[in-house]
């Protein structure tokens, strides 16, 4: 007989087992019932006193940015949408920007944190973010002192033309961060690269 | 070996017994629907949601073998094996008929061994408690052993263990906490212990499935049907659970309150997320309403005013068409308001069914009723996240940005 069809079985044989001894079991209420779930005398009116919430805690806007593997420490510029419908990107090199039309670290959704791999002049702030390992830590702070922390899952890169919208920016409730940068090969006659290197990490 | 598993079942009183039970007659309206075509993705939401159910009705009937409810522990135990049955076909489905043969019977000895546990505190018995401890270490072992080998690596022994270890802590923790009159205590691990093992379902399915289905669970339209689904399956769990409460009279209601408000902070939340605070508050304060118009109703059933319970239903009905207007535009017209207003009037009316069942001590009508109202929410928001995601993504970005100058990070061409 297969374990399963035996323990169908066994369960048949001890249900009627105890079907016949039904007579003789107590009544469930006359059981030694514990003390803290018998029913109170005023008990309806607790329901009459409920009151839902209706607040919910807010996660407060991303201040700073901190991967200690990378030595990168930057405060963050607040970025929202060109009129092109293309995002925004930091003004200086050296500062890393958060898309604030998207989830703040933290909240269910993906944050995205944008920052030069370099300019004219430099590297910028995520010069070596394609050589983030996973399971590397990474720290945001936020405007009311809190710290929300992820880890990388893994880091991809794709071609401009085929950048993935959905994944990086669409909603999941996940509480997730992704760390944006250009990478790949240079295009000097238009002066950018060609792809965009990813950074997908889940909330520590 | 058959005889003396036989004599431990029946040594542990009905309860334990009745645990066995699960393994009949499956009842559709009690499981999580499952479409004509299904994909590995569908499947993965309805491991994740079954999952989920197994924790609320295992932690259920724990509770009642604690308080010797032996009515609601047939009842929930009926439920549960429904729950085993479907999730032994499911796992047979995406892993394979071998696996299922191997998967049902553990799964069943793993439940028979919580509610010894549950048994041995009742019964304030330190040597049922220390063999149901002993089972259920070699329970985990079993079933961490199971989803490993299945894996055939990627999901790690110890990470597994770890999976299943976690489970069995928030169930029977939570046992002990509600035995001890700790209500909060218990209903913070009643949360938790949903929570993770609907996610062990998402590891389950990662570990388990082929490449190209895992890839699919990842993208957000499957995790926002995933998550969204989550926390309406669990809105609807904990207003049945307050609502017994509210019935009954119980000292726990307060912590069941809590935990329901819990769950409406996470689904305002999760509407901030989507659609910004102000639609976030707007969305709250109908939905609040909504869940205290349970509340008083399950509280009019307990006090026989039935008057009341009319004016409940009244109330209802205004949050019905209060809450379509917020959400029809929200979902971008998939949802016309008259859609969304007949899904949250056929939500409402299983809730109140549930505590009218409850209040008549129709434990088994409860329970399922419970089940169509689970199922109905995977339903309805897997309508509301494919609604929610088009008209989001309406909005999002174009192109990869602009975010270097110098070509000092690759080759130059």
């Amino acid at each position: 007989m297969q374990a399963y069809a035996r323990t169908v079985s066994l369960a048949g044989l001890a249900l009627a087992v105890i079907a016949a001894l039904a007579g003789a079991q107590p009544e469930a209420t006359a059981r030694p019932a514990t003390g803290s779930t018998t029913p109170a005398a005023a008990a309806p009116a607790r329901a009459d006193t409920f009151r839902s919430a209706r607040t919910y805690p807010t996660v407060a806007t991303p201040v700073r940015l901190r991967i200690r593997a990378l030595r990168v420490d930057s405060t963050l510029q607040r970025l929202g949408r060109q009129d092109d419908g293309t995002v925004a990107v930091p003004e200086r090199a050296d500062v890393a920007g958060w898309y604030e039309d998207g989830p703040r670290p933290g909240q269910p959704g993906p944050a995205v944190i944008l920052g030069h791999v370099d300019s004219r002049t430099g590297p910028g702030v995520f010069v070596d973010l394609r050589k983030l390992k996973r399971g590397t830590e990474i720290r945001v702070d936020r405007a009311d002192g809190s710290t929300v922390t992820f880890r990388v899952r893994k880091v991809a890169q794709t071609a401009k033309t085929r950048f993935p919208t959905d994944l990086v920016y669409a909603p999941s409730l996940d509480p997730t961060l992704r760390l944006v940068t250009c990478g790949g090969s240079f295009d000097r006659t238009r002066g950018s690269y060609r792809d965009n290197v990813i950074v997908y990490a889940d909330q520590a | 070996m058959l005889c003396l598993g036989l004599t431990a079942i029946l040594s542990m009183g009905p309860a334990a017994v009745a645990s066995r039970a699960p393994l009949v007659a499956h009842s559709e309206a009690a499981h999580v629907h499952q479409p004509a075509r299904v994909s590995a993705a569908d499947q993965a939401i309805r491991l994740q949601g079954l999952l989920g159910q197994h924790s609320i009705l295992a932690a259920d009937l724990m509770r009642s073998r604690i308080r010797g409810d032996d009515s609601f522990v047939q009842a929930a135990d009926a439920a549960l094996g429904q729950n085993t049955e479907a999730m032994t076909g499911l796992i047979g489905q995406l892993f394979g008929a071998a696996a299922a043969t191997q998967f049902g019977p553990m799964w069943s000895d793993h439940v028979v061994d919580l509610v010894a546990y549950a048994a041995g505190v009742a019964d304030q018995d330190t040597g049922a408690l220390a063999r149901a401890r002993a089972q259920l270490t070699g329970s985990e072992q079993e079933l961490a052993d199971f989803f490993a080998g299945a894996s055939h690596g990627r999901l790690p022994r110890a990470a597994a263990r770890d999976a299943v270890l976690m489970h069995v802590d928030h169930l029977t923790r939570q046992a002990d906490a509600y035995a001890a009159g700790d209500h909060a205590t218990a209903d913070r691990l009643y949360r938790q212990s949903f929570q993770h093992t609907y996610d062990l379902g998402l590891t389950l399915a990662e570990a388990l499935l082929p490449a190209a289905d895992r890839a699919t669970l990842r993208e957000p339209v499957w995790r926002l049907r995933s998550q969204l689904g989550k926390l309406l399956a669990e809105h609807a769990a904990l207003v049945e659970d307050v609502s017994r409460a509210a019935v009954t009279g119980t000292p726990d209601f307060d912590a069941a309150a809590e935990s329901i408000n819990g769950n409406t902070r996470d689904v305002a939340a999760a509407v901030d997320t989507l659609f910004g605070a102000p639609v976030a508050r707007r969305f709250q304060a109908q939905w609040a309403s909504h869940v205290e118009q349970l509340v008083a109703y399950a509280g009019a059933t307990a006090a026989g005013q039935n008057d009341r319970k009319q004016r409940v239903r009244a109330a209802l009905h205004n949050f019905e068409r209060g809450l379509a207007a917020i959400l029809a535009p929200a979902t971008g017209g998939r949802m016309t308001p008259a859609a969304l207003t007949a899904a949250l009037v056929q939500h409402d009316e299983m809730l109140l069914r549930h505590a009218d069942l409850y209040a008549a001590k129709d434990y088994q009508g409860a329970h399922e009723v419970a089940g169509q109202t689970y199922e109905h929410m995977f339903e309805l928001a897997r309508r509301l996240a494919d609604g929610f995601g088009a008209q989001v993504a309406a909005r999002l970005p174009r192109g990869g940005p602009e975010t270097g100058q110098g070509g000092l990070a690759g080759g130059h061409r």
